[in-house]
Protein backbone atom coordinates (compact mmCIF):
# COMPACT_ATOMS: atom_id res chain seq x y z
CA UNK A 1 0.00 0.00 0.00
CA UNK A 2 1.20 3.13 -0.94
CA UNK A 3 0.87 6.12 1.87
CA UNK A 4 1.26 9.96 1.95
CA UNK A 5 4.52 9.64 3.43
CA UNK A 6 6.07 7.65 0.09
CA UNK A 7 4.60 10.54 -2.45
CA UNK A 8 5.93 12.93 0.04
CA UNK A 9 9.35 11.49 -0.44
CA UNK A 10 9.59 11.08 -3.69
CA UNK A 11 8.24 15.07 -3.88
CA UNK A 12 10.69 15.81 -1.47
CA UNK A 13 13.43 14.03 -3.48
CA UNK A 14 12.62 15.66 -6.87
CA UNK A 15 12.84 19.34 -5.04
CA UNK A 16 16.06 18.55 -3.54
CA UNK A 17 17.35 16.95 -7.31
CA UNK A 18 16.20 20.49 -8.69
CA UNK A 19 17.50 22.34 -6.39
CA UNK A 20 20.98 21.15 -6.23
CA UNK A 21 20.78 21.11 -10.14
CA UNK A 22 19.98 25.44 -9.84
CA UNK A 23 23.16 25.51 -7.37
CA UNK A 24 25.53 23.24 -9.41
CA UNK A 25 24.77 22.81 -12.72
CA UNK A 26 26.54 25.50 -15.52
CA UNK A 27 23.95 25.28 -18.52
CA UNK A 28 21.40 28.22 -18.45
CA UNK A 29 19.01 25.64 -20.00
CA UNK A 30 19.92 22.82 -17.06
CA UNK A 31 19.13 24.96 -14.55
CA UNK A 32 15.55 26.36 -15.98
CA UNK A 33 14.80 22.41 -16.10
CA UNK A 34 15.87 21.83 -12.74
CA UNK A 35 13.37 24.67 -11.79
CA UNK A 36 10.50 23.49 -13.90
CA UNK A 37 11.19 19.90 -11.50
CA UNK A 38 11.02 21.78 -8.61
CA UNK A 39 7.63 22.93 -9.58
CA UNK A 40 6.79 19.53 -10.40
CA UNK A 41 7.57 18.17 -6.92
CA UNK A 42 5.37 20.78 -5.57
CA UNK A 43 2.41 19.50 -8.15
CA UNK A 44 3.06 15.68 -6.93
CA UNK A 45 2.98 16.71 -3.21
CA UNK A 46 -0.05 18.82 -3.78
CA UNK A 47 -2.16 15.83 -5.54
CA UNK A 48 -0.77 13.62 -3.01
CA UNK A 49 -1.99 16.03 0.00
CA UNK A 50 -5.62 16.48 -1.86
CA UNK A 51 -5.89 12.44 -2.68
CA UNK A 52 -5.49 12.09 1.13
CA UNK A 53 -7.18 14.78 2.75
CA UNK A 54 -10.55 12.96 2.48
CA UNK A 55 -14.02 15.10 3.51
CA UNK A 56 -16.84 12.82 3.25
CA UNK A 57 -16.21 10.32 0.79
CA UNK A 58 -14.13 12.96 -1.38
CA UNK A 59 -10.81 14.38 -2.02
CA UNK A 60 -10.33 18.24 -1.29
CA UNK A 61 -10.29 19.14 -4.84
CA UNK A 62 -9.20 22.90 -4.16
CA UNK A 63 -5.08 21.39 -4.31
CA UNK A 64 -5.74 19.63 -7.71
CA UNK A 65 -7.43 22.91 -8.73
CA UNK A 66 -4.09 24.56 -7.93
CA UNK A 67 -1.73 21.91 -9.55
CA UNK A 68 -3.75 23.27 -13.04
CA UNK A 69 -2.98 27.23 -12.26
CA UNK A 70 0.66 25.88 -11.56
CA UNK A 71 0.82 24.34 -14.68
CA UNK A 72 -0.31 27.61 -16.67
CA UNK A 73 1.94 29.90 -14.66
CA UNK A 74 4.76 27.48 -15.10
CA UNK A 75 4.19 27.10 -19.11
CA UNK A 76 3.99 31.34 -19.69
CA UNK A 77 7.30 31.47 -17.49
CA UNK A 78 9.33 28.85 -19.71
CA UNK A 79 8.15 30.59 -23.02
CA UNK A 80 9.55 34.14 -21.58
CA UNK A 81 12.45 32.28 -19.97
CA UNK A 82 13.49 30.49 -22.94
CA UNK A 83 12.77 33.59 -25.07
CA UNK A 84 15.38 35.70 -22.67
CA UNK A 85 17.80 32.83 -23.03
CA UNK A 86 17.80 32.64 -26.74
CA UNK A 87 18.14 36.50 -27.22
CA UNK A 88 21.20 35.95 -24.68
CA UNK A 89 22.86 32.98 -27.09
CA UNK A 90 22.12 35.37 -30.16
CA UNK A 91 23.94 37.89 -28.43
CA UNK A 92 26.85 36.19 -26.81
CA UNK A 93 27.22 32.59 -28.52
CA UNK A 94 26.60 31.33 -24.91
CA UNK A 95 24.18 29.82 -22.67
CA UNK A 96 27.04 29.33 -19.59
CA UNK A 97 26.68 30.81 -16.75
CA UNK A 98 30.17 31.42 -16.08
CA UNK A 99 30.44 33.39 -19.17
CA UNK A 100 27.69 35.90 -18.05
CA UNK A 101 29.50 37.53 -15.13
CA UNK A 102 30.02 40.83 -16.46
CA UNK A 103 28.37 43.31 -13.86
CA UNK A 104 30.05 43.31 -11.24
CA UNK A 105 31.40 45.57 -8.63
CA UNK B 1 -20.04 54.05 -7.22
CA UNK B 2 -17.92 51.34 -8.67
CA UNK B 3 -17.40 47.57 -7.42
CA UNK B 4 -13.47 47.38 -6.61
CA UNK B 5 -12.44 44.34 -8.71
CA UNK B 6 -13.52 46.31 -11.54
CA UNK B 7 -10.42 48.91 -11.27
CA UNK B 8 -8.05 45.90 -12.42
CA UNK B 9 -9.91 44.61 -14.83
CA UNK B 10 -10.21 48.68 -16.53
CA UNK B 11 -6.59 48.34 -16.07
CA UNK B 12 -6.31 45.20 -17.85
CA UNK B 13 -8.50 46.16 -20.39
CA UNK B 14 -6.49 49.23 -20.80
CA UNK B 15 -3.08 47.34 -21.24
CA UNK B 16 -4.68 45.22 -23.76
CA UNK B 17 -6.34 47.78 -25.25
CA UNK B 18 -2.87 49.73 -25.89
CA UNK B 19 -1.46 46.30 -27.19
CA UNK B 20 -3.63 45.77 -29.91
CA UNK B 21 -3.72 49.98 -31.17
CA UNK B 22 0.21 49.60 -30.99
CA UNK B 23 0.13 47.07 -33.35
CA UNK B 24 -1.83 48.57 -35.56
CA UNK B 25 -0.23 52.16 -35.83
CA UNK B 26 3.07 52.08 -36.90
CA UNK B 27 3.03 55.60 -38.65
CA UNK B 28 1.74 57.61 -35.36
CA UNK B 29 4.67 58.60 -32.41
CA UNK B 30 4.29 55.76 -30.05
CA UNK B 31 4.79 58.15 -27.36
CA UNK B 32 1.05 58.65 -27.26
CA UNK B 33 0.57 55.77 -25.94
CA UNK B 34 2.03 56.43 -22.73
CA UNK B 35 -0.10 59.44 -22.61
CA UNK B 36 -2.84 57.23 -22.78
CA UNK B 37 -1.86 54.81 -19.91
CA UNK B 38 -1.37 58.05 -17.59
CA UNK B 39 -4.19 58.88 -18.34
CA UNK B 40 -6.22 55.87 -18.24
CA UNK B 41 -3.71 54.48 -14.77
CA UNK B 42 -5.25 58.57 -13.64
CA UNK B 43 -8.78 58.02 -14.30
CA UNK B 44 -8.66 54.29 -12.64
CA UNK B 45 -7.01 56.55 -9.74
CA UNK B 46 -10.12 58.76 -9.02
CA UNK B 47 -12.12 55.87 -9.53
CA UNK B 48 -9.97 54.20 -6.40
CA UNK B 49 -12.23 57.00 -4.38
CA UNK B 50 -15.55 56.62 -5.52
CA UNK B 51 -15.44 52.88 -4.37
CA UNK B 52 -18.91 51.17 -3.76
CA UNK B 53 -18.70 49.25 -0.08
CA UNK B 54 -17.89 45.73 -0.39
CA UNK B 55 -20.99 43.98 -0.25
CA UNK B 56 -21.19 42.38 3.26
CA UNK B 57 -21.86 38.04 2.31
CA UNK B 58 -20.57 35.04 3.60
CA UNK B 59 -16.69 35.70 3.29
CA UNK B 60 -16.18 31.90 3.35
CA UNK B 61 -16.32 30.47 -0.28
CA UNK B 62 -16.75 32.37 -3.79
CA UNK B 63 -15.01 34.92 -4.94
CA UNK B 64 -14.77 36.81 -1.87
CA UNK B 65 -12.77 34.11 -0.38
CA UNK B 66 -9.51 35.12 -2.74
CA UNK B 67 -10.47 38.91 -2.89
CA UNK B 68 -10.61 41.62 -0.30
CA UNK B 69 -11.43 45.38 -0.23
CA UNK B 70 -10.34 46.44 2.89
CA UNK B 71 -8.49 49.56 3.49
CA UNK B 72 -4.81 48.17 3.44
CA UNK B 73 -5.69 46.76 -0.22
CA UNK B 74 -7.03 50.09 -1.18
CA UNK B 75 -4.27 51.74 -0.26
CA UNK B 76 -2.05 49.87 -2.00
CA UNK B 77 -3.92 49.62 -5.18
CA UNK B 78 -3.97 53.44 -5.30
CA UNK B 79 -0.14 53.39 -4.38
CA UNK B 80 0.71 50.94 -7.76
CA UNK B 81 -1.45 52.94 -9.75
CA UNK B 82 0.61 56.15 -8.81
CA UNK B 83 3.82 53.99 -9.08
CA UNK B 84 2.85 52.86 -12.65
CA UNK B 85 1.89 56.55 -13.73
CA UNK B 86 5.38 57.79 -12.60
CA UNK B 87 7.25 54.86 -13.81
CA UNK B 88 5.58 55.84 -17.39
CA UNK B 89 6.55 59.38 -17.24
CA UNK B 90 9.75 58.40 -16.75
CA UNK B 91 9.59 55.47 -19.63
CA UNK B 92 8.91 58.56 -21.91
CA UNK B 93 11.86 60.25 -20.88
CA UNK B 94 13.86 56.68 -21.40
CA UNK B 95 12.31 56.30 -24.89
CA UNK B 96 15.39 57.26 -27.18
CA UNK B 97 17.96 55.01 -25.08
CA UNK B 98 15.07 52.16 -25.64
CA UNK B 99 14.94 52.63 -29.48
CA UNK B 100 18.96 52.18 -29.77
CA UNK B 101 18.37 49.08 -28.09
CA UNK B 102 15.84 47.25 -29.27
CA UNK B 103 16.27 45.22 -32.76
CA UNK B 104 13.12 45.49 -35.31
CA UNK B 105 12.37 46.83 -38.45
CA UNK B 106 10.58 50.26 -37.72
CA UNK B 107 12.31 52.48 -36.10
CA UNK B 108 10.10 52.58 -33.10
CA UNK B 109 9.91 48.58 -32.44
CA UNK B 110 9.50 47.86 -29.37
CA UNK B 111 8.27 51.32 -27.42
CA UNK B 112 4.60 50.14 -27.40
CA UNK B 113 4.86 47.50 -25.68
CA UNK B 114 7.59 49.50 -22.97
CA UNK B 115 4.32 51.57 -22.53
CA UNK B 116 1.99 48.36 -22.24
CA UNK B 117 3.60 46.20 -19.98
CA UNK B 118 3.77 48.23 -17.01
CA UNK B 119 0.20 48.47 -17.04
CA UNK B 120 -0.35 44.90 -17.16
CA UNK B 121 2.24 44.49 -14.01
CA UNK B 122 -0.11 47.61 -12.20
CA UNK B 123 -2.93 44.89 -12.76
CA UNK B 124 -0.72 42.37 -11.31
CA UNK B 125 0.18 44.90 -8.55
CA UNK B 126 -3.11 45.86 -7.76
CA UNK B 127 -4.52 41.72 -7.46
CA UNK B 128 -1.52 41.30 -5.08
CA UNK B 129 -2.65 43.93 -2.79
CA UNK B 130 -6.40 42.58 -2.58
CA UNK B 131 -5.06 38.80 -2.33
CA UNK B 132 -6.05 36.90 0.98
CA UNK B 133 -5.89 33.12 -0.89
CA UNK B 134 -2.48 31.60 -1.40
CA UNK B 135 -3.80 30.79 -4.63
CA UNK B 136 -4.28 34.26 -5.42
CA UNK B 137 -1.40 35.79 -3.85
CA UNK B 138 0.82 32.88 -5.89
CA UNK B 139 -1.05 33.87 -9.40
CA UNK B 140 -1.13 37.38 -8.85
CA UNK B 141 2.74 37.45 -7.89
CA UNK B 142 3.53 35.33 -10.87
CA UNK B 143 1.77 38.06 -13.44
CA UNK B 144 3.84 40.89 -12.17
CA UNK B 145 7.38 38.62 -11.67
CA UNK B 146 7.00 37.26 -15.10
CA UNK B 147 6.04 41.12 -17.01
CA UNK B 148 9.02 41.93 -15.32
CA UNK B 149 11.48 39.13 -16.79
CA UNK B 150 10.19 40.66 -19.74
CA UNK B 151 10.92 44.50 -18.80
CA UNK B 152 14.10 44.04 -17.03
CA UNK B 153 15.62 42.29 -20.44
CA UNK B 154 13.77 44.45 -23.02
CA UNK B 155 16.69 46.62 -23.78
CA UNK B 156 18.08 43.77 -25.56
CA UNK B 157 20.68 44.92 -27.89
CA UNK B 158 22.68 45.43 -24.45
CA UNK B 159 24.35 42.63 -23.08
CA UNK B 160 24.03 43.47 -19.92
CA UNK B 161 20.79 43.98 -19.77
CA UNK B 162 20.27 40.71 -21.01
CA UNK B 163 22.72 39.38 -18.26
CA UNK B 164 20.44 41.16 -15.93
CA UNK B 165 17.72 39.46 -17.38
CA UNK B 166 18.98 36.09 -17.26
CA UNK B 167 19.76 36.54 -13.30
CA UNK B 168 16.66 37.94 -12.78
CA UNK B 169 14.82 34.97 -14.48
CA UNK B 170 17.25 31.94 -12.81
CA UNK B 171 16.98 33.82 -9.16
CA UNK B 172 13.07 34.92 -9.60
CA UNK B 173 12.11 31.22 -10.96
CA UNK B 174 13.63 30.06 -8.06
CA UNK B 175 11.95 32.13 -5.54
CA UNK B 176 8.70 30.92 -7.44
CA UNK B 177 9.16 27.24 -6.43
CA UNK B 178 9.87 27.81 -3.08
CA UNK B 179 6.88 29.48 -2.88
CA UNK B 180 4.76 27.26 -4.63
CA UNK B 181 6.10 23.95 -2.35
CA UNK B 182 6.21 26.09 0.52
CA UNK B 183 2.16 26.89 -0.05
CA UNK B 184 1.47 22.94 -0.58
CA UNK B 185 2.79 22.28 2.97
CA UNK B 186 1.03 24.73 4.62
CA UNK B 187 -1.90 22.59 2.66
CA UNK B 188 -0.65 19.86 3.89
CA UNK B 189 -0.92 20.83 7.52
CA UNK B 190 -4.28 23.23 7.41
CA UNK B 191 -5.92 21.38 4.20
CA UNK B 192 -6.53 25.25 3.76
CA UNK B 193 -5.02 28.06 0.93
CA UNK B 194 -7.62 31.10 2.50
CA UNK B 195 -5.98 32.86 5.00
CA UNK B 196 -8.45 33.23 7.37
CA UNK B 197 -8.98 29.63 7.43
CA UNK B 198 -5.36 28.59 7.97
CA UNK B 199 -5.28 31.31 11.02
CA UNK B 200 -8.34 29.45 12.38
CA UNK B 201 -6.82 26.19 11.60
CA UNK B 202 -3.37 26.80 13.09
CA UNK B 203 -5.29 28.03 16.61
CA UNK B 204 -6.15 23.94 16.53
CA UNK B 205 -3.72 22.52 18.93
CA UNK B 206 -3.65 18.89 17.16
CA UNK B 207 -1.64 19.99 13.94
CA UNK B 208 1.91 19.37 12.86
CA UNK B 209 3.51 22.45 14.04
CA UNK B 210 6.78 21.26 12.43
CA UNK B 211 5.76 20.98 9.24
CA UNK B 212 3.66 24.09 8.97
CA UNK B 213 6.93 25.90 10.15
CA UNK B 214 8.43 24.12 6.92
CA UNK B 215 5.96 25.76 4.80
CA UNK B 216 6.11 28.84 6.39
CA UNK B 217 9.89 29.46 6.32
CA UNK B 218 10.06 28.41 2.32
CA UNK B 219 7.10 30.97 1.80
CA UNK B 220 9.19 33.42 3.61
CA UNK B 221 12.41 32.31 1.55
CA UNK B 222 10.46 33.28 -1.92
CA UNK B 223 8.75 36.34 -0.31
CA UNK B 224 12.33 37.77 0.92
CA UNK B 225 13.33 37.60 -2.79
CA UNK B 226 10.95 39.66 -3.61
CA UNK B 227 11.47 42.15 -0.85
CA UNK B 228 15.63 42.10 -1.76
CA UNK B 229 16.29 40.89 2.09
CA UNK B 230 18.91 39.04 3.33
CA UNK B 231 20.42 36.42 2.39
CA UNK B 232 18.09 36.61 -0.99
CA UNK B 233 19.50 40.01 -1.71
CA UNK B 234 22.01 38.16 -4.56
CA UNK B 235 20.08 39.32 -7.30
CA UNK B 236 19.60 42.83 -6.14
CA UNK B 237 22.98 44.88 -7.76
CA UNK B 238 23.49 42.85 -10.67
CA UNK B 239 19.62 43.22 -11.70
CA UNK B 240 19.15 46.92 -10.61
CA UNK B 241 22.08 47.98 -12.44
CA UNK B 242 21.44 46.01 -15.64
CA UNK B 243 17.88 46.69 -16.16
CA UNK B 244 16.63 49.79 -17.79
CA UNK B 245 16.57 52.81 -15.48
CA UNK B 246 12.73 52.81 -15.29
CA UNK B 247 11.93 49.52 -14.86
CA UNK B 248 14.58 49.43 -12.00
CA UNK B 249 12.67 52.10 -10.38
CA UNK B 250 9.76 49.85 -11.11
CA UNK B 251 11.12 47.26 -9.40
CA UNK B 252 12.36 48.41 -6.50
CA UNK B 253 9.49 50.32 -5.53
CA UNK B 254 6.27 48.15 -7.37
CA UNK B 255 8.05 44.73 -6.46
CA UNK B 256 8.58 45.19 -3.05
CA UNK B 257 5.92 47.31 -1.96
CA UNK B 258 4.39 43.88 -3.65
CA UNK B 259 6.51 41.63 -1.21
CA UNK B 260 5.46 43.65 1.55
CA UNK B 261 2.16 43.17 1.40
CA UNK B 262 1.96 39.57 1.21
CA UNK B 263 4.36 39.76 4.13
CA UNK B 264 1.90 41.79 6.01
CA UNK B 265 -1.13 39.78 5.28
CA UNK B 266 0.50 35.73 5.79
CA UNK B 267 2.01 37.21 9.02
CA UNK B 268 -0.92 37.15 10.73
CA UNK B 269 -1.36 32.77 10.43
CA UNK B 270 2.75 32.48 10.47
CA UNK B 271 2.80 34.37 14.03
CA UNK B 272 1.02 32.24 15.25
CA UNK B 273 4.06 29.81 14.91
CA UNK B 274 6.82 29.63 17.55
CA UNK B 275 9.79 31.23 17.00
CA UNK B 276 8.54 33.73 14.02
CA UNK B 277 9.10 37.37 15.57
CA UNK B 278 13.06 36.08 16.45
CA UNK B 279 13.53 34.99 13.10
CA UNK B 280 12.58 38.19 11.29
CA UNK B 281 14.51 40.05 14.08
CA UNK B 282 17.62 38.28 12.53
CA UNK B 283 16.99 38.98 8.90
CA UNK B 284 15.85 42.98 9.76
CA UNK B 285 19.13 42.95 11.45
CA UNK B 286 21.58 41.14 8.45
CA UNK B 287 19.66 43.64 6.08
CA UNK B 288 19.83 46.55 7.28
CA UNK B 289 23.74 45.93 8.31
CA UNK B 290 24.56 44.49 4.62
CA UNK B 291 22.53 47.01 3.02
CA UNK B 292 24.62 49.51 4.26
CA UNK B 293 27.90 48.65 4.64
CA UNK B 294 27.92 47.58 0.85
CA UNK B 295 26.39 50.81 -0.59
CA UNK B 296 29.61 52.02 0.94
CA UNK B 297 32.40 51.86 -1.53
CA UNK B 298 29.71 52.30 -4.43
CA UNK B 299 30.88 54.52 -7.03
CA UNK B 300 27.87 53.61 -9.09
CA UNK B 301 24.54 55.84 -8.62
CA UNK B 302 22.69 52.96 -9.74
CA UNK B 303 24.06 50.45 -8.07
CA UNK B 304 24.11 52.86 -4.98
CA UNK B 305 20.27 52.91 -5.38
CA UNK B 306 20.15 49.23 -4.94
CA UNK B 307 22.36 48.89 -2.25
CA UNK B 308 20.04 51.67 -0.76
CA UNK B 309 16.87 49.43 -1.63
CA UNK B 310 18.49 46.60 0.31
CA UNK B 311 18.71 48.89 3.55
CA UNK B 312 15.39 50.26 3.47
CA UNK B 313 13.95 46.91 2.93
CA UNK B 314 15.92 46.82 6.58
CA UNK B 315 14.47 49.55 7.84
CA UNK B 316 10.90 48.33 6.82
CA UNK B 317 11.80 44.61 8.16
CA UNK B 318 12.33 46.40 11.64
CA UNK B 319 8.83 47.60 11.54
CA UNK B 320 7.29 44.35 10.44
CA UNK B 321 9.14 42.90 13.12
CA UNK B 322 7.37 45.10 15.35
CA UNK B 323 3.75 44.18 13.22
CA UNK B 324 3.42 47.49 13.32
CA UNK B 325 1.41 47.92 9.58
CA UNK B 326 0.64 51.62 9.41
CA UNK B 327 3.96 52.35 10.08
CA UNK B 328 5.66 49.99 7.39
CA UNK B 329 2.94 51.51 4.80
CA UNK B 330 3.94 54.70 5.80
CA UNK B 331 7.67 54.06 5.38
CA UNK B 332 6.85 52.62 1.78
CA UNK B 333 4.97 56.17 0.76
CA UNK B 334 8.02 57.85 1.90
CA UNK B 335 10.56 54.95 -0.34
CA UNK B 336 7.92 55.46 -3.15
CA UNK B 337 8.14 59.60 -3.02
CA UNK B 338 12.40 59.55 -2.71
CA UNK B 339 13.30 56.87 -4.78
CA UNK B 340 11.25 57.60 -7.73
CA UNK B 341 12.42 61.31 -7.45
CA UNK B 342 15.62 59.67 -7.36
CA UNK B 343 15.36 57.88 -10.44
CA UNK B 344 13.75 60.33 -12.54
CA UNK B 345 16.73 62.65 -12.11
CA UNK B 346 19.30 59.90 -12.74
CA UNK B 347 17.10 58.89 -16.03
CA UNK B 348 17.59 62.51 -17.42
CA UNK B 349 21.04 62.91 -16.12
CA UNK B 350 22.67 59.42 -17.16
CA UNK B 351 21.68 60.37 -21.10
CA UNK B 352 23.52 62.76 -21.04
CA UNK B 353 26.58 62.54 -18.69
CA UNK B 354 26.43 58.63 -17.34
CA UNK B 355 25.37 56.95 -14.59
CA UNK B 356 28.38 57.24 -12.53
CA UNK B 357 28.67 59.12 -9.28
CA UNK B 358 31.55 61.31 -11.04
CA UNK B 359 29.17 62.25 -13.86
CA UNK B 360 26.69 64.22 -11.61
CA UNK B 361 30.03 66.45 -10.61
CA UNK B 362 29.25 70.35 -10.43
CA UNK B 363 25.24 69.67 -11.48
CA UNK B 364 24.34 72.51 -9.61
CA UNK B 365 26.02 74.55 -12.02
CA UNK B 366 24.62 73.29 -15.05
CA UNK B 367 21.38 72.57 -14.21
CA UNK B 368 19.87 73.70 -10.66
CA UNK B 369 16.87 72.42 -10.93
CA UNK B 370 18.38 68.86 -11.48
CA UNK B 371 20.81 68.98 -8.48
CA UNK B 372 18.06 70.19 -6.28
CA UNK B 373 15.64 67.83 -6.96
CA UNK B 374 18.87 64.92 -6.64
CA UNK B 375 19.72 66.98 -3.31
CA UNK B 376 15.99 66.38 -2.15
CA UNK B 377 15.60 63.02 -3.12
CA UNK B 378 19.38 61.88 -1.27
CA UNK B 379 18.81 63.99 1.98
CA UNK B 380 14.96 62.25 2.16
CA UNK B 381 16.99 58.69 1.67
CA UNK B 382 19.29 59.66 4.12
CA UNK B 383 16.56 60.71 6.81
CA UNK B 384 17.15 64.70 7.23
CA UNK B 385 14.33 65.99 9.26
CA UNK B 386 11.59 67.80 7.19
CA UNK B 387 12.10 65.24 4.34
CA UNK B 388 9.49 62.71 4.36
CA UNK B 389 12.29 59.97 5.06
CA UNK B 390 13.01 61.43 8.59
CA UNK B 391 9.06 60.96 9.75
CA UNK B 392 9.66 57.27 7.82
CA UNK B 393 12.33 55.88 10.03
CA UNK B 394 10.75 58.11 13.00
CA UNK B 395 7.97 56.50 13.04
CA UNK B 396 10.05 53.12 12.41
CA UNK B 397 12.25 53.46 15.29
CA UNK B 398 9.46 54.71 17.56
CA UNK B 399 7.16 51.57 17.04
CA UNK B 400 10.90 49.72 17.47
CA UNK B 401 11.11 51.41 20.69
CA UNK B 402 8.04 50.66 21.83
CA UNK B 403 8.30 46.74 21.46
CA UNK B 404 10.93 47.06 23.19
CA UNK B 405 13.58 45.46 20.46
CA UNK B 406 16.43 47.98 21.41
CA UNK B 407 19.00 46.24 19.55
CA UNK B 408 17.41 47.43 16.41
CA UNK B 409 16.92 50.61 17.56
CA UNK B 410 20.90 50.56 18.03
CA UNK B 411 21.96 49.18 14.38
CA UNK B 412 19.27 50.96 12.94
CA UNK B 413 21.30 54.30 14.39
CA UNK B 414 24.11 53.14 13.38
CA UNK B 415 23.44 52.12 9.75
CA UNK B 416 21.70 55.47 9.27
CA UNK B 417 24.57 57.31 9.90
CA UNK B 418 26.41 54.84 7.38
CA UNK B 419 23.72 55.80 4.69
CA UNK B 420 24.32 59.68 5.55
CA UNK B 421 27.97 59.06 4.28
CA UNK B 422 26.98 57.44 0.87
CA UNK B 423 24.05 59.77 0.19
CA UNK B 424 25.48 62.74 0.75
CA UNK B 425 28.97 61.82 -1.17
CA UNK B 426 26.20 62.20 -4.55
CA UNK B 427 25.50 65.95 -2.54
CA UNK B 428 28.92 66.69 -2.43
CA UNK B 429 29.57 65.96 -5.92
CA UNK B 430 26.93 67.91 -7.84
CA UNK B 431 27.62 70.85 -5.45
CA UNK B 432 31.10 70.85 -4.54
CA UNK B 433 33.08 69.83 -7.34
CA UNK B 434 34.10 71.55 -10.09
CA UNK B 435 32.05 70.51 -13.74
CA UNK B 436 33.34 68.63 -16.71
CA UNK B 437 31.11 70.04 -19.10
CA UNK B 438 29.28 72.95 -18.44
CA UNK B 439 26.11 72.94 -21.07
CA UNK B 440 22.89 72.48 -19.29
CA UNK B 441 21.30 69.48 -18.98
CA UNK B 442 17.26 69.34 -21.55
CA UNK B 443 14.40 68.41 -18.82
CA UNK B 444 10.77 67.67 -20.63
CA UNK B 445 8.28 69.88 -19.52
CA UNK B 446 6.50 66.61 -18.37
CA UNK B 447 9.53 65.58 -15.90
CA UNK B 448 9.88 69.01 -15.30
CA UNK B 449 6.29 69.49 -13.05
CA UNK B 450 6.76 65.75 -11.87
CA UNK B 451 9.69 66.22 -10.49
CA UNK B 452 8.90 69.15 -8.86
CA UNK B 453 5.33 67.47 -7.57
CA UNK B 454 7.40 65.14 -5.83
CA UNK B 455 9.57 67.70 -4.43
CA UNK B 456 6.66 68.79 -2.83
CA UNK B 457 5.47 66.29 -1.78
CA UNK B 458 8.49 64.96 0.09
CA UNK B 459 8.68 68.09 1.80
CA UNK B 460 5.00 68.82 2.54
CA UNK B 461 4.39 65.29 4.09
CA UNK B 462 8.17 65.76 5.95
CA UNK B 463 6.62 68.56 7.59
CA UNK B 464 2.91 67.31 7.98
CA UNK B 465 2.64 63.76 7.64
CA UNK B 466 -1.47 64.32 9.11
CA UNK B 467 -3.17 63.58 5.54
CA UNK B 468 -0.88 59.50 5.15
CA UNK B 469 -1.24 59.30 8.64
CA UNK B 470 -5.10 59.63 8.58
CA UNK B 471 -5.42 56.88 5.49
CA UNK B 472 -4.00 54.80 7.00
CA UNK B 473 -6.14 54.84 10.10
CA UNK B 474 -9.35 52.58 8.79
CA UNK B 475 -11.06 51.03 11.64
CA UNK B 476 -10.46 47.37 10.28
CA UNK B 477 -7.50 47.66 9.01
CA UNK B 478 -5.76 48.52 12.57
CA UNK B 479 -8.02 45.54 14.04
CA UNK B 480 -6.07 43.16 11.66
CA UNK B 481 -2.57 44.62 13.15
CA UNK B 482 -3.54 44.74 16.41
CA UNK B 483 -5.00 41.11 16.45
CA UNK B 484 -1.42 39.96 14.84
CA UNK B 485 0.14 42.05 17.56
CA UNK B 486 -1.17 40.39 20.25
CA UNK B 487 -0.11 36.96 19.44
Amino acid sequence: MITLGDYLIVSGLLFTIGFAGVMLRRNIIIIFMCLELMLNAANLSLVAFSRFRVDAGLPNYNAQVFVFFIITVAAAEVAVGLAIIVALFRARQTTHVEDIASLKF
Amino acid sequence: MIAPPNLEIAVLILGMLLLMFEAFMDKIDKRVFAFAGILGLTTVLIGTFYLAPVPQIDHASGFWSFYTADPLAIFFKRFALLTTILVLVMMIDYAPTVRGSVAGVTVQAGLGEFFALPILTCAGLMYIASAIDFVMIFVSIELVTISFYVLVSFTRRNPLTLEAGVKYLVLSALSTAFLVYGITWIFGVTGETNLDRITAALANSNIDQTAMLFGAVLVLVALGFKIAAVPFQIWVPDVYQGAPTPVTAFLSVGSKAAGFVVLLRVLRPFLMLPKMDRLLVVVALLTLLYGNLAALPQGNLKRLLAYSSIAHAGYLLIGVACFDGPAVTFYLVAYLLMTLLSFAVLIVVAQQAGERITDFDGLAKRSPFLAFAMLIGMISLAGVPFTIGFFGKFFIFYSALAHHQTVLVVVGAITVACGFYYYLKVVRAMYWRPAVKNDAIPVSGLSRVVMSALIVAIIWFGVYPEPILRALQPPSGQVAMKSAADH
